[in-house]
């Protein structure tokens, strides 16, 4: 019998890059779509960070907005921000796929695991920068702070949001394995609001509790980020360490978070996990 | 690295030898005491162009088997190969020989619109935009869903979201379509238009599909072969005429013009006489050859005129229950033709 072909079965021109790059494209557009479809519920999300950060701020100053504190510690917030929507959306995603079958249907193609994540976890970037962005400049306006938006700072800070977003990955690639991840990702996002830098900075904590907090994603670099925003060149970042260990940090993050997502696939395809366990 | 599109896996379809190859395919999960043999050493081959059923009462191994092919779940032992591309060694080709509706999922993404979902799907196996919209607007006008492409498939009724499923799975026009229980949870309607599109993928388009489904009646009317699974093994294997022929029984149904009104004597015991609008049928419930030809000599010697003569042919639904009660009396494969059993 002979085949009726009729329409294109795939395209046979382009390299593997610009291949890879618009597969990469293809899943972040998706992403970007679903989280619009679920604007309503992301606006809330933040919404109630946002009044929860503005509690703490009020009871740590005594009923009132302590200007400096306030400084230091929004850029923790537009962190966690980051870093919580892409933890909750993340893995929220990777469960929703698995229980409607779609993480099946994704995975029937020729883009790799590592290519759908990284689209995934790029659209999760765009979600949660929108949300700092908005916070930010809500805050920033509405509290009149006065920031020294200093170059240097861009550096630590997308440092911080390849952290944060490595995070979310991690806690992504570990939903593909653990069915009930929702209660981990909370405590873990409770971890990095309260030891991250949002309600006090973490150089005021105790020795002991500063270093833990060090290991928090996304606190090195709210901390990296205060030091150049304050008017300290980038060096002094390097020389007292954090940015060094930020580097490291984040750069282990998104490969721990990358090989985990590339193992449990691959887990999920030997124990039929890629549906409803 | 693998290679990806070095060649137009279109060119494929038309390939030389078989679209599905298993060869001793086996699935185990679990390990040492634990160890559950969910698919056992399956051989089969798929031809170009054939409908094939998978039949097997629930847990015997279909959906694995169905998931093993789309390179979904790996196998413990074997190979499978599609279109002539390995699963295991060529997936980025070997995936986009396929389209696959799976069981018990939603397949599509509910909160975008049919238009979103086509599109991403086609991008998702590498296809450029513009080679995916006329393909999406041909498949949307068909299944009727065109006037609401742009309304969230949440939104629509359980048939329409199924129309999407199997859209999504054609957006492609892979040349193997795999359908794992596309009917189940449909209502009369909405399975009426989905079987219909698979009779029409199978006699217009030329698909070669793989169909898994407990509505034996449409597995029946759809299907070339059939294959019936049990714990994990194909106990038979045949084309769907000869599978039923071979089940056929010593029932036989004689017809004659008017009514007998005594003529004839001596009919065979448990053998019943029944009006049949102008004429009468005699049923033969148990009857050899022999026994046949005797009572036509009698309704000749009475001088009944005879209508027709028929064998009774069982249901597939009738075939398929002896088959998983009588395993060991199985059609043997080797007069299947097409089909093979381990």
């Amino acid at each position: 019998m002979t085949m009726s072909l009729s329409a294109p079965v795939a395209s046979t021109r382009g390299s593997w890059v610009v291949l890879q790059t618009r597969l990469v494209a293809n899943e972040t557009g998706k992403g970007v779509r679903l989280m619009w479809r679920r604007r309503s519920m992301v606006v809330v999300g933040m919404a109630m960070l946002a009044l929860n950060y503005l509690g703490i701020t009020f009871f740590i100053g005594g009923g009132h907005v302590v200007e400096p504190l306030m400084v230091e510690t929004l850029p923790a917030l537009l962190a966690v921000v980051l870093a919580s929507t892409a933890a909750v959306q993340g893995s929220g995603g990777i469960a929703e796929e698995i229980y409607g079958g779609t993480l099946e249907q994704a995975q029937m193609s020729p883009a790799t695991p590592q290519v759908q994540i990284l689209g995934r976890i790029a659209a999760l970037a765009v979600e949660g920068l929108a949300g700092a962005v908005v916070l930010g400049a809500v805050f920033a306006l509405g509290f009149g702070l006065d920031y020294d938006l200093h170059p240097a700072a861009l550096v630590p800070g997308v440092l911080t949001v390849v952290d944060a977003l490595g995070y979310g990955l991690l806690l992504a690639a570990l939903t593909v394995r653990i069915a009930s991840i929702g209660a981990i990702t909370h405590v873990f996002n409770m971890v990095v609001m309260f030891f991250g830098g949002m309600i006090v900075p973490i150089t005021v904590f105790p020795d002991a509790l500063e270093t833990f907090a060090q290991f928090v994603p996304t606190a090195l670099g709210v901390q990296a980020v205060n030091t150049t925003m304050a008017g300290e060149p980038l060096s002094a970042t390097w020389s007292d360490g954090t940015l060094p260990w930020l580097v490291v940090h984040a750069g282990v993050l998104v490969a721990l978070g990358l090989v985990t997502y590339i193992v449990n696939i691959r887990h999920a395809q030997r124990e039929g996990g890629l549906s409803p366990r | 690295m693998e290679a990806v599109l070095t060649e137009n896996p279109a060119s494929a379809g038309t390939a030389p030898g078989a679209a599905i190859e298993l060869s001793g395919l086996g699935k185990a999960y679990g390990r040492g005491e634990h160890a559950f043999a969910a698919v056992r050493e399956t051989t089969l081959s798929v031809p170009w162009g054939q409908v094939i059923g998978l039949l097997g009462p629930n847990g015997a191994g279909k959906t694995t088997t169905i998931k093993m092919i789309c390179g979904l779940i790996t196998p413990s032992t074997g190979s499978i190969t599609l279109g002539g591309y390995d699963v295991a060694r060529q997936r980025s080709h070997a995936v986009r020989q396929i389209g696959a509706v799976l069981e018990g999922s939603r397949n599509v993404y509910w909160p975008m619109s049919a238009w979103e979902n086509l599109m991403y799907f086609g991008r998702l196996k590498g296809l450029r935009g513009s080679e995916v919209r006329p393909r999406a607007r041909r498949l949307l006008t068909d299944l009727g869903l065109w006037e609401r492409r742009h309304e969230t498939v949440g939104s629509y009724s359980r048939g329409m979201q199924q129309k999407v499923a199997v859209a999504a799975a054609l957006i492609t026009d892979p040349p193997i379509i795999l359908l794992d229980e596309p009917t189940l949870g449909l209502d009369v309607e909405a399975a009426r238009t989905v079987k219909d599109w698979i009779a029409h993928l199978a006699a217009d388009d030329g698909k070669t599909v793989v169909l898994t489904t407990h509505q034996l009646e449409v597995a029946q009317e759809l299907s070339d072969r059939i294959a019936v699974i049990k714990e994990g093994e194909i106990i038979a294997d045949l084309p769907t005429t000869e599978l039923l022929a071979r089940h056929a029984e010593n029932r036989y149904e004689i017809r004659v013009a008017g009514s007998l009104d005594g003529n004839v004597g001596g009919l065979p015991a448990g053998a019943r006489v029944e009006p049949d609008g102008s004429g009468t049928r005699v049923l033969l419930p148990d009857a050899d050859s022999a026994t046949v030809y005797a009572v036509l000599d009698q309704l000749a010697a009475a001088d009944q005129q005879l209508v027709s003569v028929a064998q009774a042919r069982p249901s597939l639904e009738a075939v398929f229950i002896r088959l998983l009660h009588h395993a060991g009396a199985a059609p043997t494969p080797e007069a299947g033709g097409e089909g093979t059993t381990p």
